[in-house]
């Protein structure tokens, strides 16, 4: 299948698909709902449910052009048939298989193995062809499996709220940011919750993950846990006092995240693979070819390579945070 | 080692000192006789007991080692361990599903540092770090890699061992701070704090003591109780602590740094003394017989090597103050009086380059202020009869008195050449204050600049030149200098009538114009004593008491 990567996105130019397009096209798949991929409007969008609801929230755009494919669920389209296959990552995040002329390619979007705290574990897809995201891929990425991120996010906040201080957890603005309040509010742990994490609250407790918070005020922090964006940390630190940060991302498995995240908690969990996640995503494809995107692709495509896979870095875009 | 492994980690994952301490005591307490001492060592990241022994393990032979093991290619591994940060990091973080995790015991930790030291050759040394790497758990590894390169990287100081070894043993941290300064050997601390015996732990030479300090005092009438004071000028120069023992000499500064390869012609002065001595003092560039500026010291400090030239340019001196050790009897506890006379006998019959920096009853203080100044040096020191020496306190047994320095901007109006080496430089500048639309004259300074400076304006200033009057170079107003001085005077000497005393020049204003000079009636106020003193930064440079 023909793949062209530009920072606009990746198109398969056969079948005029674009797959997380940075601007508006007539036809795109879009992965999940973060920013980096969920972009801009275009005039047929595929995606699974979720995402669609997501996307329209940040977006405010109307339903016309929405072709949802739930998990499993195939639409034909210019001759190429497209399954919706679960990935787990954000809430409705899922892969692309895209089955063209007795070819198979699969486009991870972003990904990890181990299952979320919120959404829907990863199926691998058996394919000729693999797109696969790298961002944490080198081999000093190692992350906590999901029930112990469980435990050590609550642990922190029971261990700073039994010290009468106030436990912080800095989070993206959707996915761990509602998957904290989530572990937190599950073990009867009170939650404030700051900016525009709370936006997506209602649609993570709509899908079953139900949640306990209320909004932030500094006057009444006492004996709650605090999860903001880190945008809002500044504001944060000027309000109130005897704040302890804990900072749960794929880049607190390095200590220097202390430093870089001004943090003092460093809990290593994060929505994309670490390295061996990655490499086993790899193996249990079995794609014969292999495109990188993302992160550190050129090395880890070096290192696919290594173990006698076809593997390069496709050029998409600059790497950017979580 | 696995379990220190896992203490490191908890005390890196928290914020708090009260709880780093904690973490760390009730690990000390429950450890062995024989552990405790190699626990504290390894916290100070010291893998031998000895304390010069060095391993010589550098980064890229822990990369060899590794790349022993890992199936990567070089470079991966290069980008591996620029994105941790810290080698020990990386290799735990690397190794994490290549190694047998066979559990690594302290006393085994202790045994393969000791066989690293003694494997000699370069490539010995790495297979013996490839065997470690497979055997044990990639995080103690992390840890014992960490203890080699010289910092855990837990946000852990020395005080903080410190106040754990006192809480584990339930001692004053107090006493354990002192015990751990006079033998610089805290392992031996914190066990003899177990056994109660810390009062038994002897001085060793060789290990720099924290330095006493003294309280500053803006003003000499601050002094409640002038007269019973011993007083000694203050020197501005470098702090240092000499130890010397048979041929051994070490010269430890304010960073305790060793320093005796600046000061060739100090060590072997110390060297030469039939005594084992501890000498706490200033090193001082002097020339017939009063100090030389800070600046001249500091010309010879940025020397990269030291030449005969500039040997006799900048001679040093080392102006002792006092005597922590003796021939085996450490003094910190003997009264002042006592040290000082011991010292004096020490020092006796020596001239240059070892000195004792002169001492006597407080009688009058501004006196001997003005005296000190005029002599080059700084100020005063005061110190409390019957006193001990506090290592690292600024307890107030020492008193300084250093007047802060009042700044005025001032603009050039002429320049001279130099003397000797600066005869082709105009590095004179007369300069003045502004008075209404004029500018007059308050005064010349000659130090201050750098040379580079020096040199820049020497190139500038014939471009404002307005007449040239034998040596002088009158020239239009344009540069603007910031001056120090200790005092201000009525002079008839210059037409502002005014003169500043000890004036030099602090930095080059290039941010300012002659416009935004400060003026006579400023001047004024400052005589009177009425205006707030500005104080310099560019005047604080590494404070010597
Ligand atoms: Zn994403």
């Amino acid at each position: 299948m023909r793949i062209e990567y530009s920072p606009r996105g990746i198109f398969l130019s056969e079948i005029g698909l674009w797959l997380d397009a940075q601007e508006p096209q007539e036809a795109c798949w879009i992965s999940h709902a973060h920013s980096d991929h969920a972009r801009s409007p275009h005039g047929t969008v595929f995606a699974t449910p979720a995402t669609l609801s997501l996307y329209r929230t940040r977006l405010g755009l109307d339903e016309a052009g929405f072709r949802p494919l739930d998990y499993h669920e195939c639409a034909e389209f210019h001759g190429a048939r497209l399954t919706a296959c679960p990935a787990s990552h954000i809430l409705g995040a899922a892969q692309l298989l895209v089955e063209h002329r007795g070819e198979r390619l699969v486009y991870t979007g972003d990904i990890k193995l181990r299952p979320p705290l919120c959404g829907c574990a990863t199926e691998t897809v058996a394919c000729d062809h693999l797109i696969i995201e790298s961002t944490f891929g080198l081999p000093i990425f190692h992350f906590l499996e999901t029930e112990q991120a469980r435990r050590r996010i609550a642990g922190f906040a029971r261990e700073c709220l039994d010290e009468q201080t106030t436990p912080v957890f800095l989070g993206s603005t959707l996915g761990r940011g509602q998957e904290m309040v989530h572990a937190l509010s599950e073990a009867g742990i009170p939650v404030s919750v700051h900016g525009a994490i709370v936006h997506y609250l209602p649609l993570y407790e709509a899908a079953g993950y139900p949640v306990q918070w209320e909004p932030y005020d500094a006057e009444s922090t006492k004996g709650t846990a605090v999860v903001v964006t880190p945008g809002l940390r500044d504001q944060l630190e000027a309000s109130a006092r005897n704040l302890r940060f804990a900072y749960v991302s794929g880049w607190a498995a390095l200590a220097n995240a202390r430093l870089g995240a001004r943090a003092e908690h460093l809990i290593p969990y994060s929505d994309h693979g670490d390295f061996q996640e990655l490499i086993s995503m790899v193996q249990s494809s079995g794609a014969r070819r292999v495109d990188v995107v993302h992160g550190y692709a050129e090395a880890f495509a070096r290192i696919l390579r290594q173990t006698g896979c076809d593997a390069r870095a496709a050029g998409v875009r600059a790497p950017e945070d979580e | 080692m696995d379990r220190f492994a896992q203490v490191c980690d908890e005390v890196a994952q928290t914020g708090s000192r009260r709880k780093k301490v904690r973490l760390l005591s009730e690990y000390l307490r429950g450890l062995s006789d024989e552990d405790l001492p190699r626990v504290v060592r390894f916290l100070c990241a010291r893998p031998l007991a000895r304390t010069e022994a060095e391993l010589s393990i550098g980064h890229s032979r822990l990369r060899d080692a590794l790349m022993e093991i890992l199936p990567w290619e070089p470079e991966i591994v290069r980008l591996c361990f620029r994105e941790v940060g810290d080698a020990g990091e990386a290799i735990g973080l690397l190794l994490e599903g290549f190694t047998r995790r066979e559990p690594m015991t302290l006393a085994s930790a202790e045994l393969l540092y000791q066989r690293l030291y003694y494997s000699r050759r370069a490539a010995g040394k790495v297979s013996l770090l490839t065997s470690i790497f497979l055997q044990h758990r990639p995080r103690t590894l992390q840890y014992f890699i960490k203890v080699i390169t010289g910092d855990l990287r837990i946000g852990l100081k020395e005080k903080i061992v410190e106040e754990a070894v006192a809480a584990a043993a339930g001692a004053a941290h107090d006493t354990v701070r002192k015990a751990s300064n006079r033998s610089g050997d805290l392992p031996a601390v914190a066990l003899a704090a177990r056994r109660g015996r810390l009062h038994a732990v002897e001085a060793s030479l060789f290990h720099a003591m924290d330095f006493m300090l003294a309280k500053p005092v803006d003003q000499v009438r601050e002094i409640l109780d002038p007269a019973i004071w011993l007083v000694e000028d203050k020197y501005d120069g470098i702090r240092a602590q000499i130890h010397a023992s048979g041929d051994k000499v070490m010269i430890f500064t304010r960073s305790l740094d060793e320093a005796s390869s600046s000061y060739p012609e100090i060590a072997a002065a110390v060297q030469a003394l039939p005594h084992s001595v501890v000498l706490d003092g200033e090193v001082l560039a002097w020339r017939g017989g009063s100090p030389l500026p800070f600046f001249a010291l500091q010309r010879r400090l940025s020397r990269k090597r030291l030449t005969a030239e500039i040997l006799e340019q900048v001679p040093v001196i080392f102006m002792a103050y006092d005597i922590l050790y003796l021939d085996g009897d450490l003094l910190l506890d003997t009264p002042l009086e006592q040290r000082r006379a011991l010292l004096e006998q020490t020092l006796a019959g020596h001239g240059a380059p070892l000195l004792v920096s002169p001492q006597q009853r407080a009688d009058n203080l501004e006196t001997r202020f003005t005296e000190a100044r005029e002599r080059g040096n700084e100020g005063l020191v005061l110190k409390r009869p019957g006193s001990a020496y506090e290592s690292g306190r600024r307890s107030g047994a020492w008193v300084k008195i250093k007047r802060p320095y009042a700044t005025l901007d001032v603009v050039i109006t002429a320049a001279e050449r130099g003397h000797g080496k600066r005869a082709t430089l105009l590095s004179d500048y007369t300069f003045a204050i502004r008075d209404g639309a004029r500018l007059v004259n308050i005064g010349k300074a000659y130090s201050g600049l750098t040379d580079s400076e020096i040199r820049e304006l020497t190139r500038l200033l014939p471009s404002l030149a307005q007449e040239e009057s034998g040596r002088v170079l009158l020239v239009r107003p344009a540069i603007v200098l910031e001056v120090a001085f200790d005092a201000i005077q009525r002079s008839k000497r210059h037409a502002s009538g005014y003169a500043l005393r000890f004036p030099r020049i602090v930095r080059w204003r290039r941010d300012k114009t002659p416009d935004q000079a400060d003026s006579l009636a400023r001047v004024r106020q400052l005589h009177e004593g009425r205006a707030g003193v500005r104080q310099s930064r560019a005047f604080l440079n590494e404070p010597g008491i």
